[in-house]
Parts: structure tokens; C-alpha cells; sequence
């Protein structure tokens, strides 16, 4: 299950190819949050469904939040793999806390996403404005957010297929 | 449950710190400007309000604990009296209202004064409060980074999408509601502006530019209501609470407003909003079409062709159209933000609900001076606040 580049450190890597300061330091890749995602063995955001209305949730809910189901039954659940766009925008302007970022800051785009497996997302999109549609197919992939104390805190993200 | 009137409204202009409107004076200061000014307009004592329903901010005052209107009866004289302070994101000005409302309604009290102001941090308006990964507005905010206008952006570049809506067309929204603010002395913006100015500038988050989003401002207001039977003793015309209503988030709700949510089966848009216009609908026995004109939250001109037609105001997609014939402006047939809007006041949280309460009844007197809207004759408002909150209200003559 452990892939050989993990680092001892739950959900930690090393960043491969990164570089700073002009000379090649890998950095360690670190989930921006613990415990929510994860990249081993492909991009996965941690949640759990409702096993009796079959509502999925992320973050992972208690209990259902479905008013009209007869009996909440969770199970955790691993969600990957590929929507489509349902909408997008940019964030031209740095957000506020508790958002963090490299400087100096890039605009990026933020997609709205329905997932096969049944989740409208929130996520930031890895490919450039010009060629984000409606409708457009992604997968979710773990991206570097930003940079801190010599590591890379990652994040879920979408890319175009 | 009895009649409610709305005896006096109150405004302190709103502007920006350092400006020669507001400067540096502080929400207690604001707030009594507009609760002396609501209280003159009643033609009632400080003495006689025998509660106080106020807007609870998480910005200013409060001693940090959101109790504001505290503040307002220590400042303006501690008469004992019972404080509810009422917490709803920017939709506490209107809960403010609803629970004054209910009360006065219920007839717990016969005088309430109902308060709400602001002093606003410059900039975005953090969403989260709190750095703990059991929250997840932190969690939208730390790992993705999508503040409001950014929510808002994702809404409008649906409604390009789903409606065919252009960026002139949203541009268009900003020039009409700015040229309404003009006359306002309670506008913080009160000159027109050219559709070219508002192309020109920049995005905030694309496709909505920063003249399309409303800034954050300070300012205050407020109203003294009264039992039906109570007011006739002070005015020959007051202004009816036709009713009061709130609403929260149902788990139907199609927006991204976490991290993530079940796809929706249908198009179910702020559920929150709808909620609370339809049951003020139902309470008041009145139609969509009944209504004189409105004043909605418009943090981005998005909102003003997107609620009227959610709230069946207008048919789906055809708000757009309204606006550029001037049927949303205050002689056309649906007026919208007749007042300029959030766009040409800037938003002071938690002030918002009560300020529109103060618009409408305006209107409704005739006193809205080059904004009236000609023989209103009943008013909407609404107010959004995080967490699914929302209230609306309608006043009538
Ligand atoms: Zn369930």
C-alpha cells in the first residue's frame, strides 16, 4: 500500500523536481489539511456515504444530513476519479486567511464540479481560464497549493482530460 | 397575532473609514445617529421602547461577543430594558427585524426598536472565524481559497451558460443602480456611472468586475415598531408589517457552498432565499406580482436578475430583458433596488436587513424624493447571511 517515496510521515511525499532558490531541493509534500485526501494510489478526497439514501459527503458528515432519510447509516468512503464542469471563476484576487498561497500570487480558476461518483465540488482548477468550458471533463488530482518551512502543502484539484 | 406598524425609520449614511461621511466614528456612534433619528421619526421617547431586537456583528463592537445592542442601550441610556441580540451572518439586520416582529406580533411588548450598524475591516470579508479543520467554511477557504465573490462569479458564469446573460448585461445592472443612488443622501455612491467605467474595470473574479461587486462599508440604522393599535396613537399613517419571515438552507440546495454536496436532481437555487420570499408570500396573502418593487441583496449585480425570476417576480431568463428595457428601474414595471442596492451603498453586514426595512417604508410614504417608485403601494426586502440564513420582509400602506 505504501508507496516507496512515502516519507514516514502520514500522507507525505517528496516533491519531485522542485526547485528553490535556484538549486534543486525536493520538498516534502504535505497535505495542506491532514486526514482528507491523499495521492497514494491516485487522488482520493476522504468522505463516506449514507449506505441507506446513498448520500455521499465531503468532508466526512457524522451522520446524514438528508431530512427524509428513514435511517442514517455511514460508511467511510474513498471518492476519485473524473466529473465535468458545472461552473467556474477566478480568483483574480488573492482570498483572505485562512487561504495561503506563494507570492507573488497567480490568479486561478475555481471549478465547480459534479463527480460520477455523485459529488458537486469545490476545487481548484490546475489548467489556465482559456481553456476551461462548461461541460468540460476533469479527474481530480493532489496539486501543490502553497509553499511553507521548505515544504509543499498539497490540496485536491481538477484537471482537464 | 396583531397588526405591526413601522413607526419611525432611522439611517446614518453610509461610507467608508476615513471618509468625510463616516470617518472615524465608532458603530456605537453610528448606531445612535440612527436610533435617535428613528426615534424623532416615531415621535417617540427613548423611554417608551421596551425592548431591543439588534443585529449581532461580527465585526465591530459587541464586545466581541456579538452583543450590540448592549452597546446601543448603554450609550443611549440603560433603562433596564430586555436586549436580544440576533446572530445570522449578513442576514442578522433582517432577523433582527423578524424576531422585533414576532414579538411585538405576539404581544410580548408594544415598542421595540429593532438596530443593526457596522465599522467593516477593509478588504474581503474573511468567511471563517475560526482555523479548525472541523469547520468547513476553513476548509473551503484553506484548501481551495473561494471567497464570495468567487461563489458569486461561479453563480454568474452559470447564468452566461444557462440564460445566455452577458458581461455587458451584468455591467448594465451596476449602471442602473448606480444612476438610482443618485439623490440618495443615505447612498454611499451617489453619482452615475458610465457602462464603459464599469467594463473598464477590473475583475475581482471573473466574469464579475469590481464595480459589479459591492464594497464593504460602515454604516447604521434603524426602525421603531409598534403594535397596529399602539401606533395609531402616534401617527394617522403608519406603515404595516404586512410580515416578517425566515429561512435557512434545504439540504436540496444546488450551490457550492462547502467543500462539496450530493449533485442535485434539479435546479434548486438558493434554497434559503426562496424559502423565506415564499413563506412571506404565503403570510402575507400577496403574489409575486403584487409587489411594488423590492429591495434584494445585491452583493453583485448577479443577484438582481437572478432572484427576481428564483422568486417568481419574472420568468426564468427574462430579467435580463427587463433590465435593458428599464423595467427594473423605479418607473418600470419591476422595480428592483429602487435605493441604488448593496452595489451603490456598500454592504454594512449587519445593518442591511434594517436598512431596507427604512428604504421601503420611504417608499411606501412617498418620501424617496428622484428614487420613488410612483404609488408604491407594497415593498419586499431580503437579506442572505452564511450558514443558509434568510429573511425577508414585507411592508405595505
Ligand atoms: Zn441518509
Amino acid at each position: 500500500m505504501a508507496e516507496k517515496r512515502s516519507s514516514g510521515v502520514e500522507g507525505a511525499f517528496v516533491e519531485e523536481g522542485s526547485v528553490a532558490g535556484g538549486s534543486f531541493v525536493p520538498a516534502l509534500r504535505v497535505p495542506a489539511v491532514p486526514g482528507l485526501f491523499a495521492d497514494e494510489g491516485g487522488a482520493k478526497v476522504f468522505g463516506n456515504k449514507c449506505v441507506s439514501c446513498g448520500t455521499p459527503y465531503f468532508p466526512k458528515a457524522a451522520d446524514c444530513h438528508n431530512p427524509h432519510c428513514q435511517a442514517s447509516r455511514m460508511e467511510d468512503c474513498a471518492f476519485s476519479g473524473k466529473g465535468v464542469v458545472w461552473s467556474y471563476s477566478v480568483a483574480d484576487f488573492p482570498p483572505p486567511p485562512p487561504h495561503k498561497y506563494d507570492k507573488p500570487f497567480k490568479p486561478y480558476v475555481i471549478g465547480v464540479i459534479d463527480m460520477d461518483n455523485g459529488l458537486r465540488m469545490v476545487g481548484q482548477m490546475v489548467d489556465p481560464l482559456e481553456r476551461v468550458r462548461i461541460g468540460a471533463p476533469v479527474e481530480l488530482v493532489i496539486d501543490t497549493l502553497y509553499h511553507e518551512d521548505d515544504k509543499a502543502y498539497t490540496s485536491w484539484k481538477f484537471k482537464l482530460v | 397575532m396583531r397588526e405591526v406598524s413601522v413607526l419611525g425609520v432611522g439611517v446614518h449614511r453610509f461610507g467608508k473609514t476615513g471618509d468625510d461621511v463616516v470617518g472615524t466614528k465608532s458603530v456605537t456612534e453610528l448606531c445612535r445617529h440612527a436610533v435617535q433619528m428613528a426615534l424623532k421619526d416615531a415621535g417617540v421617547s427613548w423611554g417608551q421602547i421596551e425592548a431591543v431586537a439588534a443585529a449581532s456583528s461580527r465585526f465591530s463592537g459587541g464586545k466581541g461577543w456579538g452583543l450590540n445592542g448592549n452597546d446601543v442601550v448603554e450609550d443611549i441610556g440603560s433603562t433596564g430594558i430586555p436586549v436580544y441580540n440576533l446572530s445570522a451572518g449578513c442576514a442578522a439586520g433582517g432577523n433582527a427585524f423578524n424576531v422585533g416582529y414576532a414579538l411585538v406580533a405576539g404581544g410580548v411588548y408594544d415598542i421595540v426598536l429593532v438596530v443593526g450598524g457596522e465599522v467593516m475591516p477593509k478588504g474581503m470579508i474573511q468567511t471563517s472565524g475560526v482555523e479548525e479543520a472541523t469547520d468547513p467554511e476553513f476548509l473551503r477557504q484553506r484548501c481551495v481559497g473561494m471567497p464570495g465573490p468567487s461563489f458569486w462569479a461561479t453563480l454568474a458564469r452559470r447564468r452566461m451558460f444557462d440564460h445566455g446573460t452577458t458581461e455587458e448585461q451584468y455591467a448594465r445592472v451596476t449602471v442602473k443602480a448606480r444612476k438610482c443612488s443618485v439623490g440618495n443622501p443615505f447612498a454611499r455612491f451617489q453619482k452615475e456611472i458610465g457602462i464603459n467605467d464599469v467594463l473598464a474595470s477590473p475583475y475581482v473574479s471573473n466574469p464579475l468586475r469590481l464595480f459589479e461587486i459591492c464594497p464593504v462599508s460602515n454604516g447604521a440604522a434603524a426602525a421603531v415598531i409598534c403594535s397596529a393599535a399602539k401606533a395609531r396613537q402616534f401617527t394617522g399613517k403608519p406603515i404595516t408589517v404586512a410580515t416578517s419571515a425566515v429561512a435557512t438552507l434545504d439540504f436540496s440546495d444546488a450551490l457550492p457552498r462547502g467543500l462539496a454536496g450530493p449533485v442535485p436532481a434539479g435546479p434548486s437555487f438558493h434554497t434559503e432565499a426562496k424559502a423565506a420570499v415564499m413563506r412571506a408570500f404565503e403570510q402575507a396573502g400577496v403574489g409575486p406580482r403584487d409587489i411594488s418593487f423590492t429591495e434584494l441583496q445585491d452583493n453583485t449585480c448577479y443577484y438582481e436578475l437572478a432572484f427576481p425570476e428564483e422568486w417568481g417576480l419574472c420568468e426564468p431568463g427574462e430579467a435580463q430583458t427587463l433590465l435593458e428595457s428599464g423595467q427594473t428601474t423605479p418607473v418600470g414595471r419591476m422595480p428592483i433596488n429602487p435605493s441604488g442596492g448593496f452595489v451603490s451603498f456598500g454592504e454594512a453586514t449587519t445593518a442591511m436587513g434594517v436598512w431596507q426595512i427604512a428604504e421601503l417604508t420611504w417608499q411606501l410614504r412617498g418620501q424617496a424624493g428622484a428614487r420613488q417608485v410612483p404609488g408604491a403601494k407594497v415593498g419586499l426586502a431580503q437579506t442572505n447571511g452564511l450558514g443558509g440564513n434568510a429573511t425577508a420582509a414585507i411592508l405595505k400602506r
